[in-house]
């Protein structure tokens, strides 16, 4: 039944689709966090172009599905553009963009529930906006948000098995080709999903430790409820 | 050269207060709905020199705190003008960052940073604004924590400490850049009034030090003891000024008058 488990050809492919699973995720959650952080300070601070431009950008990539936006980055851009560019590359932004368009709701919401009267402390010692952004909001947002962004991490992982269908051999796909050859159905499939489980349980444990650790009395979710 | 630390001249600042829609109140009553404009400073002008105490009382609502947020630049003046020293902060093209760090401001909901300790909340503008090396920021805020007495909470955040504490770590977060003035916006109504007294001490100890202070407050015992000069604030004007004496003994106008004897007897009362 798992006898395949101990062909190196089949390990080697078990192990370079979850290193592109595991790269893509933290990718892409990554460029979606940076990115969601500088749209949400441009819906919050900017003027009615910025907001109504973060608004498209924002439900374009909320509002349809992240394989058809796959499909138009991977197929339809490098021909609209007349130039060809790697597969990878294009899913890679596609996640991080994805990404962004969710973790800019969640970065704002945080951000809104502090700005009001700590912006007001920040400006009344002297510092700027800028300043005021950086050495005390965005600390206080980046702890309200983790929970949330451990989520955002855990759909994102999930969400990287349709890669394969722009011809990434990622862990499920990895995980297919095996089965076709092998044609163990099942045991392939639950191995294949224990992996991922045992990745995004160890990666949330992390995050639940990194928030215990970074929490500070008074600095909650629930300042968002 | 003024001889004015600070200095309003002809000030005028509205807001549009936006009422919410069709409140429904218990009795049956609406709310009025839609936008209300509110004249919360018009034409006001004030002369601050160095080591006076100013103390701007009247009814809330009455544009007090929004003057004196106009003072520190928190909020634009819509005509007028603000000059610190000699410079004018109103004009266009001023950095008005640099204008602020040399105005302290006391919040009266406190507004301390929450990911910060006491310590924290001190030290980052003498880093981040006067640029300070971390030896030289450390210790001048743990002496402006020391001057406000809660050199024992220094690395509490503010969800651990009492309104008093809190409040005396907004003062030392206000005067640890040495500023040229102290605004303080009612340091004391959000406070349980058995910890007004910690907060009326640290004041009291900035006024024997000739710290320079406009405060907005209705600690009237407190006004007495330390206030060179009361302004009655109201409607969006200063209705009288004078020394403590005038408006304790007979207030000139009428309605500094009533609003004495409201007060007054209150204090009494208690």
């Amino acid at each position: 039944m798992f006898e395949w488990l101990f062909n190196p050809i089949y390990q080697g492919m078990i192990i370079e689709g979850l290193i592109v699973t595991v790269e893509v995720t933290l990718f892409g959650v990554l460029l979606g966090l940076g990115l969601g952080t500088l749209l949400a300070i441009g819906d919050l601070y900017g003027n009615k172009p910025v907001k109504g431009a973060i608004a498209v950008y924002v439900e374009f990539f909320r509002g349809s599905p992240l394989l058809v936006q796959l499909f138009i980055a991977v197929y339809a851009i490098p021909t609209l553009l007349n130039f060809p560019i790697d597969h990878t590359v294009l899913a890679f932004l596609v996640f991080g963009l994805n990404s962004a368009g969710y973790q800019k709701g969640y970065m704002k919401g945080a951000m809104e529930t502090i700005m009001g009267d700590q912006m007001q402390a920040g400006l009344s010692v002297g510092m700027s906006k800028a300043q005021t952004l950086r050495r005390v909001i965005l600390p206080q947002a980046y702890r309200i948000v983790i929970p949330s962004w451990t989520n955002e991490f855990c759909s994102l992982t999930k969400s990287t098995s349709v890669l394969m269908l722009v011809g990434i051999q990622d862990l499920t796909g990895a995980g297919r080709s095996i089965i076709v050859s092998t044609m163990e159905v099942l045991p392939g499939y639950i191995f294949i999903a224990i992996i991922y489980l045992v990745w995004i349980t160890s990666f949330s444990k992390i995050m639940d430790i990194i928030y215990e650790k970074k929490k500070i009395p008074g600095i909650e979710l629930d300042m968002l409820s | 050269m003024t001889n004015y630390v600070m200095e309003a001249r002809h000030l005028f600042k509205t807001y549009v207060e936006k009422k919410a829609k069709k409140t429904k109140e218990v009795g049956g009553d609406t709310c009025p709905t839609g936008k209300h404009i509110v004249d919360a400073v018009q034409d006001v002008s004030l002369q601050i020199r160095k080591g006076d105490i100013k103390l701007i009382f009247g009814p809330s609502g009455s544009g007090k705190s929004t003057f004196l947020r106009c003072m520190a630049m928190l909020e634009t003046p819509d005509k007028g003008q603000i000059f610190l020293g000699d410079e004018e902060l109103t004009k266009s093209g001023v950095d008005v960052n640099k204008a602020r760090a040399r105005i302290g401001f006391v919040f009266q909901h406190i507004y301390l940073f929450r990911h910060l300790t006491a310590l924290g909340n001190v030290e980052l503008a003498l880093r981040q604004v006067l640029k300070l090396p971390k030896e030289e920021a450390r210790k001048r805020a743990l002496d402006a924590l020391a001057e406000v007495k809660v050199s024992d909470c220094i690395n509490r955040y503010p969800s651990q400490m009492s309104g008093g504490q809190a409040q005396r770590v907004g003062i030392a977060r206000a005067i640890a850049r040495n500023p040229d003035i102290i605004l303080l916006d009612e340091p004391t109504s959000a406070l349980d009034p058995e910890l007004t007294g910690e907060v009326i001490d640290t004041l009291r100890d900035l006024a024997r030090e000739g710290t320079t202070m406009l405060i907005v407050s209705h600690e009237m015992p407190f006004a007495r003891e330390v206030a060179e000069e009361m302004i009655f604030y109201d409607e969006g004007k200063i209705v009288e000024t004078g020394p403590p004496s005038q408006f304790f003994n007979a207030p000139n106008t009428d309605r500094a008058k009533r609003f004495m004897d409201r007060i007054i007897n209150r204090t009494t009362r208690e």
